[in-house]
């Protein structure tokens, strides 16, 4: 319970901080566009290449949204694990955060944080309610459970993408830029139809990263694009089991720690 | 007798990053995989659109062979053609180490726009020669094609030298707005963002809505990536090649004017902190 406090009172403090500069609000600018811009080059596609089957600029737009809204999600509530190999593992920072009497997650992931990425969050649950509306899609009580557990799989997700990060840079320390792989190259692949992508890429981003289980699943099964029902439904415990696993890593590398820095 | 020392300094500049180049390989491999998988998807996309598209025809005589090369040829340009402050430079200002730099004898305006450039090759050498030899030896659907005659290639490489002065002069007008500390990064995000795209890095201008072609040519974006893929594919053929190497090289000067007015500007009314 403490460590809850701890927690939102240290994204207070940052939020804060964060608001002193002068053009604090352009960043919550600067990641609008960025989401909106992000799928542009596919909407233009359609535009000059029409339909390809029955999809259409919107259905695409729905996917990317479902997987930009938890990703953005994830980076509001989990940054600090985000900038953790960078910012508090290389510089020995980390030392201090094991002297405190606090939980340690609780502190790595409240290390930072940033108003401007909820914005994505935003953008992207702003940008499913749109592209459903203009689908025409009839919400019952299932679909709007189903489109949550979506999210809520896609967090889980994507935290336990930062986390998985954190926990491998203890044995590696420098030279992550794959994990960028992971997290904004990953969610590209929801620009493209889904039913057309070849099956070696379709399957990696269904059973080892499982991106499409958290965005094409569900927004399949609420409108009904001829998938079964219960592979929408998979995102939550899938998003569970990935972040146990990545947890288990963090632990791992924890353990493993001998300090670094200068 | 200050211009050589300037001139001096700025060499030591360039041997110092492409050593440290070097050293960094490993973040410059990881940067490669993940521009390749980046780049895999665009493929991806440009070939189920051109597959399965209704209008496969409205292409603006850009093939999907075009589409692919041009994919690989930005993604390896991407290292290079950084359009963000130098990260070092942005360090200095963000910790008040400005202050060291402004005691050099040199000038500041060509002392950072020689280190910006050589921190954009030095990393971004590595990443591109990866880029295109991995490009280069996938299977058939996916190759990155060679250029249709050497003509193509030498004024696609003149295209490249042009882009690169073009990518730095226009980051060092974003390094001058930088300077103002208190308003962080803030205002340059979105500047930098639809610079990047207008450049062709997001899709090919070609590919664009028809009614914008002219306006994308005209920008000085479009000479940071466009122009040198273009003239590669050969899609502006060697003949039309003046033209858009010439506006590149205008706008290259027009944003190194306004670069240093403003930095003179802001080093009137600069403030250092930290320590």
């Amino acid at each position: 319970m403490r460590d809850i406090r701890v927690y939102f009172k240290c994204l207070r403090i940052h939020l804060l901080s964060g608001v002193e500069y002068k053009g604090w609000w352009l960043m919550l600018l600067n990641v609008f566009f960025a989401v909106v811009t992000d799928p542009l080059p596919t909407v233009l596609l359609f535009s000059r290449f029409g339909q390809i089957g029955d999809w259409t600029a919107e259905r695409v737009i729905l996917v990317y949204a479902l997987a930009i809204a938890a990703f953005g999600m994830a980076e509001s509530v989990f940054r600090g694990f985000d900038y953790f190999p960078s910012n508090l593992l290389r510089t020995g920072d980390f030392d201090r955060l094991l002297l405190r009497p606090c939980h340690l997650t609780v502190q790595v992931a409240a290390s930072f944080f940033h108003i401007h990425r909820l914005v994505r969050a935003g953008t992207g649950i702003a940008a499913v309610w749109i592209a459903l509306d203009r689908m025409g899609v009839q919400l019952g009580v299932r679909q709007v459970l189903t489109l949550l557990s979506a999210f809520l799989g896609g967090t889980l997700l994507y935290c336990g993408v930062f986390v998985l990060a954190s926990g491998v840079a203890f044995y590696t320390v420098k030279g992550l830029e794959w994990i960028n792989l992971l997290t904004n190259t990953s969610y590209q692949v929801t620009r493209c139809p889904v039913p057309y992508l070849p099956r070696a890429m379709k399957h990696a981003f269904t059973f080892l990263l499982p991106v499409l289980v958290v965005s094409y699943y569900p927004a399949a099964a609420v409108c009904g694009w001829g998938v079964p029902y219960w592979t929408g439904l998979l995102a939550l415990p899938v998003g569970c089991v990935f972040f146990a696993f990545s947890f288990l890593i963090w632990r791992i590398g924890v353990r493993h720690y001998t300090s670094t820095g200068s | 007798m200050n211009r050589t020392y300037t001139l001096r300094a700025c060499g030591a500049l360039f041997r110092v990053r492409l050593a440290e180049s070097v050293q960094y390989r490993a973040a410059a491999f990881s940067g490669v995989i993940v521009g390749f998988v980046w780049g895999l998807i665009e493929c991806v996309i440009y070939t189920v659109f051109y597959r399965y598209g209704e209008l496969p025809w409205n292409s603006g005589g850009f093939t999907l062979a075009n589409a692919v090369s041009y994919a690989w040829l930005a993604q390896s340009l991407y290292g290079v053609m950084q359009l963000a402050p130098d990260d070092d430079i942005r360090k200095m200002i963000v910790s008040g180490d400005v202050g060291i730099e402004l005691c050099r004898p040199l000038d500041l305006y060509w002392h950072w726009f020689a280190r910006s450039a050589a921190g954009r090759l030095g990393m971004g050498w590595i990443r591109m020669a990866l880029t295109l030899l991995v490009a280069f030896l996938l299977p058939a659907p996916l190759v990155l094609c060679p250029p249709p005659s050497p003509a193509s290639l030498l004024l696609a490489l003149a295209a490249c030298v042009l882009g690169l002065l073009l990518a730095v002069a226009f980051s060092m007008l974003m390094t001058a707005v930088r300077l103002n500390i208190s308003w962080g990064d803030g205002p340059l995000y979105t500047l930098q963002l639809f610079a990047l795209m207008l450049s062709g890095n997001y899709l090919p201008l070609r590919l664009w809505p028809d009614s914008l072609q002219g306006l994308l040519r005209v920008l000085p974006f479009a000479g940071i990536v466009d122009t040198p893929a273009q003239l590669y594919l050969g899609t502006i053929a060697p003949a039309d090649a003046l033209p858009p190497l010439l506006l590149s090289l205008g706008w290259s000067v027009a944003l190194i004017a306004l670069g240093r007015l403003v930095l003179h500007r802001r080093l009137k009314t600069l403030i250092v902190q930290g320590g």
